[in-house]
């Protein structure tokens, strides 16, 4: 003791002596090691800017070309001696004339169109076709069927160009690729390129992939991301209505009513655990519990919903808890010291207060969940979902759908490169829907929060 | 207007208000309170003085059941109010603390407008039918608890945003709206300057002709200023309770003489 504040004595008289325009050793040594620690963390945060900024470009360049594709505008003589040879003008009749009825049509527009071009070339018009999308014949006699009035005349439509012809112009297929290529030949490329130039083809902007629906193997030009989206959708409205009031009310009554026993810290240490169990352990709970238990039609985003909903459960909890323990207790004393009783301090006070950490928490749960594909794996919500345009809510839940995690991966699993670009083109989706509920989040804070 | 009334203004112990006996206090194993007994006296202020630690808080938050969110706390002993046991298992200590209103050592006034303030209380209790009613509640707990000149130009302003002094008389403002019988004060003056501090205790005056209030203090001139009666409190023990003048002037107990002329605390 008494060497200790001799010892601090000689310091202090060391220190006395000393000008404060010099800087001494041990400060020295303080400021280099302060200035060292603001290098590692600007490196730290150069690091963290340049990955995202990589990863962004990437998935901009990637995925923007997913969202144009090419177009050739024909003018299709609808012959009224093909689809209605009796002159009946019956919709019933045209009804029952197949595909295969209209693939001459197409195939005359088409060598009319490239005619005009007046380019030359030896490809019959059977093998010229091969330059438009093969969903083009079901296209146009789902127009027809719609207007039977249409029998008879021209009309002039913007048919899909197939996928290979569409990565002719977006620089994914070349004239080397297409050497071996059985649907296209390099000679295609020299009449596309010549009905580029005619105005005939053209590239823009395809609406239906940000609303159509997936497609099969073969025709990756038609595939769109819509109906996956209304399948995310309708999980997202299970999950928020089922977690959100359940985790609020869960955590409210852990958090204020709960005695602090044994058994509660059980519950709180499971709910910590519950966080960290990997999502496809939720996943193949929910095959069991819901479809193989409880009967629920597999594929369904009601399902899909519940599964996530257990999953997003937790961290929801968890947040709204912290929320709840962060309001400082004198404000439950004040409610309470006026003669509130325990639930009116939580719901007149305390909850408000806590509201814009429990959005943020809920968002986040959400935001988890729609990029959550594992458990639907399970589930058997991957997979081609053609159309189904669900006609109602309850029909939205229980029809089979994909989401749109699952569907780019569906995507990327798929062997034509045009739809490794249609995964980047939903990943880009993805993340709009992400920041739109990110900026959600910061609004309905902005809304809550009292900055008093 | 007071003035009619000034001649009850008396302070016997003929009327009295809370009569506390064997209380004792723990929590988890610390003994807090050790065998208190207490009797308030009806519109009276009655001072709890000692040194830091010794348990005064502790004993004001068992007159209103404060203790009972302290899941470490135990409370043993009776304390009647009007002669009915408030540890009662029958007692609603929410129906209580609206009869035993309580000013906190650290302004808490909620995260809403001034007016919302002073008005919670009143609305949960439904002391106002009509809007009309419930201004003039507010208006006269502002006006009670000196905040009004100050406050009325905003009262839609948050009552957050006030200063340190205004906050606690915006507490004390919320506590009387409620017209509670007892009014509990632990160190009010605590975050104060002098010249909020006496007009808090200017308040303490005049609330003492409708409330009975107990006030914790350090300030031994505080005590002396405003109270009728000062009950010294030391290790958990209730040492000496008595008259103000007494107390400050005469003490029986040696501890007490020795923590008002400053050689313990
Ligand atoms: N919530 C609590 N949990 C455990 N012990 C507590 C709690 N509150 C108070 N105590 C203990 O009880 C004793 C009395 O505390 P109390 O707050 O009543 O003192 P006080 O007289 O109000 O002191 P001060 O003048 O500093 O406010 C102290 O020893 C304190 O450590
Ligand atoms: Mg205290």
């Amino acid at each position: 003791m008494t060497d200790f504040t001799s010892a601090g004595g000689e310091a202090v008289e060391l220190r006395r002596g000393q000008s404060l325009l010099t800087v001494d050793r041990k400060t020295r040594r303080r400021n280099a090691a302060e200035g060292r620690f603001k290098v590692y963390g600007l490196i730290a945060i150069s690091i963290a800017l340049v990955m995202l900024v990589i990863l962004l470009v990437t998935i901009v360049v990637r995925g923007i070309p997913a969202f144009t594709q090419t177009f050739v505008s024909l003018d299709v003589p609808l012959r009224a001696e093909v689809l209605d040879p009796d002159g009946t003008g019956d919709p019933e009749v045209i009804r029952g004339v197949m595909t295969f009825g209209y693939a001459p049509l197409i195939e005359e527009a088409l060598a009319d169109a490239v005619a005009e071009t007046g380019v030359q070339t030896e490809i019959d018009a059977a093998a010229l076709v091969q330059m438009l999308s093969s969903g083009v014949a079901a296209d146009i006699r789902d127009r027809v069927q719609e207007n039977p009035e249409l029998v008879g005349e021209t009309v002039t439509i913007e048919v899909l160009a197939s996928s290979r012809a569409d990565g002719y112009f977006k620089g994914r297929v070349t004239r080397e690729s297409l050497e071996r290529d059985r649907n296209l030949s390099p000679a295609h490329l020299d009449v596309l390129d010549a009905m580029r130039d005619a105005g005939i083809v053209s590239i823009h902007f395809n609406w239906d992939f940000v609303w159509g629906a997936d497609a099969s193997e073969s025709r990756p030009e038609e595939a769109g991301i819509g109906v996956a989206m209304i399948g995310s959708f309708f999980m997202m409205l299970v999950v928020l209505v089922l977690s959100l009031p359940i985790g609020v009310a869960a955590s409210i009554y852990l958090e204020e009513f709960a005695p602090k026993n044994r058994f509660t810290d059980l519950i709180e240490v499971n709910i910590s655990n519950l966080a960290a169990v990997p999502s496809i352990v939720f996943g193949i709970l929910g095959l069991a519990a819901f479809i193989q238990f409880a009967g629920l039609p597999q594929s369904a985003p009601l399902v899909g919903g519940l599964v996530l909903t257990l999953m997003t459960l937790p961290t929801i909890i968890i947040s709204t808890r912290a929320s709840l323990k962060a309001v400082p207790p004198s404000i439950r004393d004040a409610a309470l010291g006026v003669g509130a009783s325990k639930m009116q301090s939580v719901f007149h006070h305390v909850l408000p207060l806590a509201m814009p950490g429990i959005l943020t928490g809920t968002i986040i749960g959400l935001a988890q969940a729609l990029g959550e594909t594992a458990p639907l794996l399970l589930i058997g919500m991957v997979g081609f979902i053609a159309s189904n345009r669900p006609d109602g809510l309850a029909e939205g839940l229980l029809s089979p759908n994909s989401a749109m995690p699952a569907q780019i991966y569906e995507w990327a699993k798929r062997a034509d490169p045009a739809y490794y670009e249609r995964a980047w083109g939903g990943i880009i989706v993805l993340l709009l829907f992400l920041l739109a509920m990110n900026l959600i989040a910061i609004l309905l804070r902005r809304r809550f929060e009292r900055r008093w | 207007m007071y003035d009619a009334k000034l001649d009850e203004r008396v302070t016997t112990m003929d009327d009295i208000k809370i009569s506390a006996r064997g209380v004792q206090v723990w929590y988890g194993d610390t003994h807090a309170i050790k065998d208190v007994d207490v009797d308030i006296a009806d519109r009276t202020v009655t001072a709890f003085i000692g040194p830091s630690g010794c348990g005064k808080s502790t004993f004001l938050r068992c007159l209103n059941r404060m203790n009972d969110t302290i899941d470490s706390a135990r409370v043993e002993g009776t304390i009647l109010l009007d002669d009915e046991n408030i540890y009662d298992k029958r007692v609603d200590p929410v129906q209580l603390r609206a009869k035993v209103g309580m000013v906190f050592q650290k302004p808490n006034p909620f995260p809403k407008s001034i007016y919302d303030n002073v008005a919670y209380g009143p609305r949960i209790h439904g002391l106002a039918r009509n809007k009309a009613e419930l201004d003039d509640i507010v208006e006269k707990a502002l006006r009670r608890a000196a905040l009004w000149n100050e406050a009325k130009d905003r009262l839609q302003a948050p009552g957050t945003g006030l200063s340190g002094g205004q906050q606690q008389r915006l507490c004390i403002a919320r506590a009387v709206a409620t017209e509670p019988e007892v009014l509990l004060m632990d160190e009010p003056c605590s975050a104060l300057d002098p010249i909020a501090t006496a007009q808090v205790e200017e308040l303490i005056d005049e609330l003492r002709e409708n409330f009975s209030v107990v006030i914790v203090t350090h300030s031994m001139q505080q005590a002396a200023r405003v109270s009728q009666r000062t009950a010294f409190f030391h290790l958990g023990n209730l040492v000496e309770y008595d008259v103000t003048d007494r107390i400050f002037t005469n003490p029986s107990d040696p501890r007490t003489e020795s923590y008002i002329s400053g050689r313990i605390g």
